[in-house]
């Protein structure tokens, strides 16, 4: 009996783990409490002022990059595209929206352009210097500008790159590091948040 | 010593030179499963390019000497140069690389997230389904014609 109370209160750790993983059923990172997404006005590629606000109802997911982006942002996009097409029907209801980090060069015409190629759903928002650097403050994406030698116009923006998801009630839910889980992952998160 | 034995020496005597050659041709390059991302051309604003796009692919070194990945080249953009993108300070990175070693009897990996040939100014969209030709240069394998495929 004894002997078995090292094995026992392991087993019952796993157990708690596991039931803990169940009651958020998310496989990204959780916001527990959520609390809700902050609101912000930008300009948007689709021609219409931007809003957060405006996508109550559906479940959002945000990020952010810039079209310049050769490799980290085509991938996150590419991958939020598969997952949209797993859910067939309630692809409706599942929101894409990636925000500039270089407003400089990204109009809201070109960011329509340059997700247009992975889904024409995905809606794009650029803004002032100013806004924009409001967003990130709010959600804490830190951005560096990185000139290259002998291409002043080409210069790089590093930037964090997790995507949150955001419920329908507007809340911040999960937030997704990049490379963090594969599609079926992503898609099974977002028709969790579709549910509740 | 036997005149067996005078033949061995005598055969391993003059096959120093053959492997010491054949060592600095040894480095036998394949590249596997090259695939690009696809793109969309953007018209640029002034100053602002045509967009890039980026090219993945498995670098086999089959031979028995090293050889590296120093060069890239396409029709689908201006130009081509190798990258590699990395987390630093909570925020994605990227920064241009001189070359990309591929030892003897190894594989090095271009995939999203790490090494990748960034196209410079498209020429044209990226379509999935569609193939694109790129040009890898390798120090000694030199120039690989490579199909990329398109997703």
């Amino acid at each position: 009996m004894f002997r078995a109370i090292p094995a026992l209160l392991l087993l019952a750790a796993f157990a708690s783990a596991a039931i803990g993983a169940e009651s958020s059923g998310l496989k990204s990172g959780v916001f527990n409490p959520p609390r809700p997404a902050p609101e912000f006005s930008l300009r948007g590629s689709d021609g219409v002022d931007f809003k957060l606000s405006r996508y109550r109802g559906k479940v959002v997911a945000l990020g952010f990059g810039y079209t310049f982006c050769p490799d980290v942002c085509p991938t996150t996009l590419a991958e939020l595209a598969q997952a949209r097409k797993k859910l067939g029907a309630d692809a409706k209801d599942f929101q894409v929206i990636y925000i500039t980090v270089d407003p400089e060069r990204d109009s809201a015409e070109r960011l329509k352009t340059y997700l247009s190629a992975f889904d024409d759903s995905f809606v794009g928002a650029t803004g002032t210097a100013e806004q924009l650097a409001n967003v990130r403050k709010a959600y804490g994406i830190a951005i560096a500008k990185k000139t290259v030698e002998g291409h002043p116009s080409a210069y790089l923006v590093h930037h964090s790159s997790f995507v949150y998801f955001i419920d329908r009630e507007g809340r911040l839910r999960a937030m997704l590091p990049f490379g963090g889980r594969t599609v079926d992952d992503i898609a099974h998160d977002i028709r969790a948040l579709l549910k509740k | 010593m036997t005149s067996r034995l005078l033949s061995l020496m005598l055969a391993a005597a003059l096959s120093v030179p053959v492997l010491a050659f054949g060592q600095a041709d040894g480095a036998k390059l394949r590249v596997e499963g090259a695939w690009a991302r696809r793109a969309a051309m953007m018209k640029g604003d002034s100053g602002s390019g045509s967009g890039n796009g980026a090219v993945y692919a498995l670098l086999v070194n089959a031979g028995n000497a090293p050889d590296a990945l120093v060069g890239a080249a396409s029709d689908a953009a201006a130009t081509a140069e190798i990258h590699e993108s990395y987390r630093d300070m909570g925020m994605m990175m990227m920064r241009q690389v001189k070359r990309i070693d591929v030892p003897e009897g190894n594989k090095v990996e271009m995939k999203p997230g790490g090494y990748h040939i960034m196209l410079l100014n498209l020429k044209r969209d990226l379509k999935a389904g569609e193939t694109i030709s790129v040009t890898l240069e390798f120090e000694k394998a030199g120039k690989i014609p490579v199909t990329a495929a398109v997703k």
